[in-house]
This record gives structure tokens, sequence and C-alpha cells, in this order.
């Protein structure tokens, strides 16, 4: 594997994630995956993965914040636990501080985390409503011997303190604060050990906003003090764009485009990290609205689309090679296969089908020839073969499906490296890890079966 | 204007529990007129959920309404008038139990939840759900009711709606299934809507295709909605007017754009300000000091005044009622702060009270903290 993408490969970086993969068996028990046959030997068992995290690289520098923001299931949680080792990766490193977590067990992979925290969405659920506060932050120092009894409560009293609470709330139980209040219980909680490193898995997505500005200014200032790093996971853009200094966007279980918050939100690369941005909602009534959402719902990640994983709802995919459309006829010819792939019309005469979804620009030679033959199956209800002719001959012969992209392009706003797993930037990238898929597949055990199909 | 749709005066509920009478909502009056989206914004807390649940008279002991009028179509939801022993009683005007269930609610208004998932039976498919709520509020027969109900699918953008028909709640997403909640409140064509969150729990990618149909088929079917929402964002793409609650009170009423151009009252203002934006980047969010204050034991004098950053001593003790601040000729446009001249109780002369002075986060924390117990 070349060293491109996202990889930075900063030897000075405090995290790095490499070719991480996490995988979840779809069926457990002991007649999972058991399927019954018409033949010989009658029973056959079959794995179906759920691919949530499938090859992630990043880096994160000590000091610095990186957001991670995607829609929900598209991996983001998952992501996190794997990186603290909360969960067992299926494949991939994960070096903190130049040491292998993947390969660490027992003692040693215990002591590593009393440099790593992590704070939970719900403020709620992740305290225990039987233990006053005193004890909640003072837990974790037992867990990893730190202190005595009275240095334990005097640190848990300057942490509350530091927090935003006072200290004399030690012997409060959390059902007495507010939900702000206990996500900064939380908070002193995760830095009673003095970690390096703090995963906020959207610590704020369940406050109200005027709530949601105190907890983040709190917790740049934290990160001001005590030299924290985050990786702070949020599916709310506005927040990610106040509080990180790099931005990487998610889309299922790949890291489609990462770059610095600045180039990302005002120069983003990629048609999600795009279609994302226009779809936040902004709080000003003459903003004329969001524009160009994208259709479709996100694919199972048990079996993702070939390639780059956004082509199936990607405004922007690229013409197969053997054809000469113009731009609008190919437009037309991927929406209209989109429509007849879910189904979203019943109309089966080709002349209203036509004047419908190629108004504009038909394509011609052979692509106006294989269109011709799929509204014939569409005129006899064959949507099946419609749908067949479609994919095969169109949307699985772009670039976009055979190959998954991986391209560093410059920076145009700062001086940060920009990754974006695109083929629209082909032309402009400094450097690209697409030419290698057989590389690629052996990197990746479990992960060849899509590139398989190529 | 012609005769609102639906128009609440002076409404008053409260919840009686053993700490004493929890004042959710304390006297709020608002219209709403046809065809138009009405927004009711607020932190969590501030008694969105309960008013809306007092307009379709939802509200379960230890919770009553105790007061003001609701008028929908000329028909009285809700009114009392003083018995000759002095004590409120029921107008005889006012819609029974059994009308209200069987005449108004899904009817006439309905309502769309926040939780999809807990709106929807997971033991009986979709299509069967839709297709008997047609059916008993509709009078149709059985077959007619499921045809209209795949009718209606279709209308809300499920594709292939003759076989998501007979699927169950689990196999559809989040916002596959907030779409049949709002087919489900379309189906009898009602006059009112109240959103209670709807778009809450999803993806803004979804949100944002859920709102683009809500505005198309309200143009559609020319119904009104109320929206519940504490996203000042939804708010601004969606909404006609806006009302802003805090604690029980509407607090400011306004066209949209007015709300957001022309704010009137400190809290609208603060909560604007307190936002991250998506559109740039803003190096420090301005938060609003301290938590709401609890509804059993509001602050006497204007209830935002302990959280304020323009707060003076005459707030302590004048409680304002929203009065009407708009220019001539101007739309209407209320909000119950008494700095504006239109109160005239000495705010200019009056001295601040500094409620940032007294040590930033810690202090509303603190404060808050020792009434939380």
């Amino acid at each position: 594997m070349t060293e491109v993408g996202p990889p930075e490969s900063d030897p000075e970086a405090l995290l790095q994630v490499r070719d991480l993969c996490k995988y979840f068996d779809n069926e457990s028990g002991l007649l999972a995956g058991v399927q019954l046959d018409d033949e010989f030997p009658y029973v056959s068992r079959s794995t179906s993965d759920v691919r949530a995290v499938d090859g992630v690289n990043f880096d994160i520098k000590q000091g610095e914040t990186l957001g991670l923001v995607g829609e929900s299931g598209c991996g983001k949680s998952t992501l996190a636990r794997t990186v603290l080792r909360l969960l067992e990766p299926t494949s991939g490193s994960v070096y903190f501080q130049g040491e292998d977590l993947a390969s660490l067990s027992g003692e040693p992979l215990r002591r590593m985390r009393k440099d790593m925290q992590m704070i939970f969405q719900d403020p709620q659920s992740s305290l225990d409503p039987r233990m006053k506060v005193g004890p909640i932050v003072e837990e974790p120092m037992k867990a990893h011997g730190m202190l005595d009894e009275e240095g334990r409560e005097a640190r848990a009293k300057e942490l509350l303190e530091k927090v935003g609470l006072d200290p004399q709330h030690y012997n409060r139980y959390p059902h007495a604060f507010s939900g702000g209040q206990r996500q900064r219980v939380n908070l002193a909680r995760a830095l009673s050990v003095n970690p390096d490193f703090i995963v906020c898995d959207e610590p704020v997505s369940a406050l109200d906003v005027s709530i949601q500005a105190q907890v983040l200014n709190t917790m740049e200032e934290l990160q001001e003090e005590f030299d924290l790093t985050y990786l702070f996971i949020a599916h709310d853009l506005s927040v990610i764009r106040h509080i990180s200094d790099r931005v990487a966007v998610m889309y299922l279980g790949n890291i489609v485009e990462l770059a610095d918050k600045e180039e990302l939100f005002e120069n983003p690369k990629h048609p999600y990290t795009r279609a994302l941005l226009d779809a936040i909602p902004v709080p000003d009534p003459r903003s004329g609205g969001r524009t160009a959402l994208l259709s479709g719902d996100v694919p199972s990640p048990i079996d993702p689309p070939s390639g780059c994983r956004f082509r199936t709802r990607c405004p922007e995919v690229i013409q197969p090679d053997e054809y000469d459309m113009t731009e609008d006829a190919w437009r037309n010819v991927v929406e209209f296969q989109r429509a007849v792939e879910r189904r979203a019309f019943e109309e089966t005469d080709p002349d209203i089908l036509r004047s419908r979804y190629f108004e504009d620009a038909v394509p011609s030679g052979d692509a106006g020839t294989l269109l011709d033959e799929a509204l014939g199956h569409i005129e006899r209800d064959e949507f099946e073969d419609a749908e067949q002719i479609l994919v095969e001959r169109f949307a699985d012969q772009s670039v976009c499906a055979t190959t998954t992209p991986a391209y560093e392009v410059p920076s145009d706003l700062t001086d940060g490296r920009h990754y974006s797993a695109c083929h629209l930037r082909r032309d402009e990238a400094l450097a690209s890890a697409v030419d290698e898929p057989a590389v690629d597949d052996a990197a990746r055990p479990g992960a060849g079966a899509t590139e398989a199909d190529d | 204007m012609s005769e609102p749709l639906l128009s609440v005066r002076d409404l008053k509920t409260q919840f009686f529990t053993e700490d004493g009478t929890v004042r959710a909502v304390d006297g709020i009056s608002f219209d709403v007129h046809e065809g138009e989206i009405v927004g009711l914004v607020g932190e969590s807390g501030a008694g969105k959920s309960v008013a809306t649940s007092s307009i379709l008279r939802l509200v379960d002991s230890p919770g009553e309404i105790v007061g003001g009028e609701i008028e929908f179509k000329g028909e009285t939801i809700f009114g009392v008038e003083e018995g000759d022993d002095g004590e409120l009683r029921p107008r005889d005007e006012m819609l029974t139990e059994e009308e209200m269930r069987k005449r108004i609610r899904g009817r006439e208004i309905a309502i769309i939840f926040q939780d999809p998932m807990e709106s929807l039976n997971p033991v009986f498919t979709v299509g069967g759900q839709l297709r008997e709520f047609i059916e008993i509020n509709r009078d149709l027969g059985a077959a007619e009711a499921k045809e209209e109900a795949i009718d209606m699918l279709r209308e809300v953008g499920i594709p292939a709606p003759e076989s998501r028909y007979d699927e169950y709640p689990h196999q559809f997403s989040g916002g596959m299934r907030q779409r049949v909640l709002i087919a489900m409140a379309l189906a009898c064509q009602p006059d009112l809507i109240i959103a209670d969150e709807p778009t809450t729990a999803l993806d803004v990618t979804v949100e944002g295709e859920i709102l683009e149909m809500v505005t198309d088929l309200q143009e559609k079917y020319d119904t009104s909605f109320i929206w519940v929402t504490h996203d000042m964002s939804v708010v601004a793409e969606i909404c006609d007017r806006v009302n802003v609650m805090y604690l029980g009170e509407i607090i400011e009423q306004a066209e949209v754009d007015d709300l957001f151009y022309d704010t009137k009252h400190p809290y609208t203002s603060a909560l604007l300000d307190s936002m991250p934006r998506p559109d740039r980047t803003v190096d420090e969010l301005r938060p609003i000091q301290g938590v709401m204050p609890e509804a059993i034991d509001p602050p006497a004098g204007c209830r935002f005044h302990s959280r304020c950053p323009e707060a003076r001593e005459v707030c302590r003790e004048v409680h304002p009622e929203p009065r009407e601040l708009s220019e001539e000729g101007g739309a209407p446009h209320t909000a119950a702060c008494v700095k504006h001249d239109a109160f005239d109780v000495g705010y200019d002369e009056s001295p601040p009270i500094d409620t940032r002075a007294t040590g930033g986060f810690s202090a509303g924390f603190t404060e808050t903290g020792g009434e939380a117990e």
C-alpha cells in the first residue's frame, strides 16, 4: 500500500489508526447462518458480516481535536469504541503513543486505558444512579491505583470545580443534576486519571442549545489547560465546525474526506461532504433553505456497494468510459436507473417514461439501444430485467463502481493535507492509492468479497 | 385577517405533584390561521409539549387545564365559567369527551410525535395500522381504505407502496416511519396538524427531505400546522409565524423574518447567539448563563431575569405581560420585556443586575444545583 490517503504517517502523532476494520456477525447463536438447500449437502453455512468500520486510516496529533461526522448508522460510534479497544478490531492496528493497542491484552492494555478516556452521549445512563458524584469521579483513580483516599477526594473536588460545578456537590447523587451538569460530571470523571486522549461520542447532542454552548466552551477550556486531544464525534455539523481542528467525514464504514476544518467546510471535495453541508439548516429565514438534497437511503453495510460506497446516491457519478453520452443524458440515465431500482413509479408506457426522465437529453448509440431494451422490459412489466440491464450495463461499469477511490488533493485554504475518496479528483490528485486493488485486498483480509466482483 | 382556525387564550395547565404545583403552561395565547405553519419553540421544559396536549385535551392526571379558552373553528374545545358557588366549571358548549374523541382528534386535529417507533405498533403491519385508522375515521370499507392507505403512502414518498404495505415498522428506517406517521396524520385531511418535534431524531439529510415534503403537502392540502421544535434552524426554514416559549410563557411572538432580524426579547437573542453556525466559524460561543429554573417555583418578576444579560432591578419586581411592539402598519410582533418603551416601568433608571459578574459558568451552575435539591 502506498503512503497515500488519510494516513499522514506523522511519527509525532498521538494516535495512528491504520486499516482498521470491525465486522459484526449479522446473526448469532448455534444455528447462525445455517441455510437449508434443495440439493446435497442440503445444509450450508453462510456468514454475512455487517461491515461497520471497513478500512479506516487517520492520525490525531497531540493537542488537536479531530471531528468525526456522518449520518446515523455510518459507523462513527463503532469506530470510536474500536479505537479504544472497547471492541475487538477485526483487523488493522491502532497505534497509541507508538504502541499497537490491537495487539495488547490483559494488564498492559488495562494500564494503557488510563491515558484514554471516553465521554458518552447520554449523560443519564452513563452515571450510576446509586453512587454519589464524588465516588463516581474517584472510581477511575481507584481502578488505576492513583493516590490515597484523601488525595482522591481532594482531586475529585478540584476537578468538579474545574468543570464548572460546585465542589460541595461531592455528596450528591446524579439525579440532582440537570443534563448539562451530568455531562460535566462525566467530563470530571474522564479527567480524573489525567488522560492524554478523550473520545467524545456525541457529548452534547442530548443537551439544549443554550446548555450545549456552555459545555462546548468548558471542553475547549479544559483542552487548553490539560493539553488534551479529542476525537469528537457528532452528527451536527455546526458543532463540529465550532470545536474541531480537522474534520473526517464518514460514510458507510469508510472515511470519505479528511481535511482541516476551514478547508473542508469552505472547499469540500467529496460530493457526500457537499451534500451533507447543503443539508444543514441555517438558522436564518433569509438563507433560502437547503438545496440539492440526497435521495434514497443509506445502503446496507452487510453488502455495501463496490468501489465508492457513496455511488448509489451520488449526484455526480462518473460516466463509464465505453459510452459517449452528453453529461445531461448520463444524468438522466442515472436518475432513471435509480428510480427503477427503487420502484419509484408504476408507469409502464415507454413514451411517458421517456418524456418524464429523458425530456432534455436522450442517450444515443449503444447506450440508447440498452435504454430501449430496458424500457421494453418495463412495458412488459419485467422490472427486474430492466433493473438488471440498467445496473449491470451502466451503474456497475462506472469507475466509481470498479475501483475504490483514495486521493490526496491539494489544500487551497490551509497547509494541512486534504484527503478525498472521490474519482472526480483523480486529475488534480497529488497522490493516489487506487491502482493497487490487489495489494489493497491482501492488506485487508475479509474485505476481498466486494473487490472480487470487480 | 380572517377568523383564526384555532385560538388559544390565556391557557393554563398545571400539574399537582407532591412537591407542589408545577405551572407548566402559564397563561399563553396564540392563534393559528388557515394554511399557516406556526412555530412553538423553546428549550426542554419550556412547556411546549404540555401546551400541545392541552389543545387536544390530552393532559393526564396529575395535570389539569385550569383556565383559559381554546376555540377551534367556532367550537369550544376548552372553556370555563364561574358557577354560582364561585367555583370554575366547564361551560355547556364545551365539547364532550366523546365528541373530542370521535370528531376532533385525528379527524380535525392530528398529531405527529417525535419518536415514530413508539407511535407505531410493532406487531401490526404498517399498512394495516394505516388502513385501520382510515377505516375508523372516514367510514370506508376495508378494501377502499386499503386503496386509500396505499395512495397516502405513495403521497408521502414511500417507494413501492404496495409491497411495503405488508411490512412491519421495524423494516422501515427512521425517516420512512416518520413519513408513515405523516401519511396517517394527513389521511383524514384534518384542518390542523400538530407536529411535536417530528424531525428531531432524524439525520439532517432526512430532516431536509421531510421538511421539503411537508411544505409541498401543506400547499396541496392547505393544512395548518403547529410545529413544535427546539431547533431555530427548522423554525427559520419552515415556519410563517413563531411563538417563543420560556418557562410556561410565550415571551415573543412574531413573523419568522422579524424574529430573526428584529429580535425584541433578550431570551430569543441569547438563544440565537448560543448556537454554533454551520455557515461560518464562530470563535467563541456565547451561551446563556445557568439553566432554566423549575416551573414549580418560577422566579418573581420576569422569569428570565436570573439568566438575562440585560436584567435590571425592575425585572425582579415587574412581571411583564406580552405587549404589541410593532410599528404602525407592520406585522404583529409582541414581546414580554420591560426594556421596551411600551412598558414604561422605569427600566432605564433601574440599576442593572450583574448576572455575568458572578463568575462565568460556575455561577449559574452552582446556583441551580442548589435549586435542584
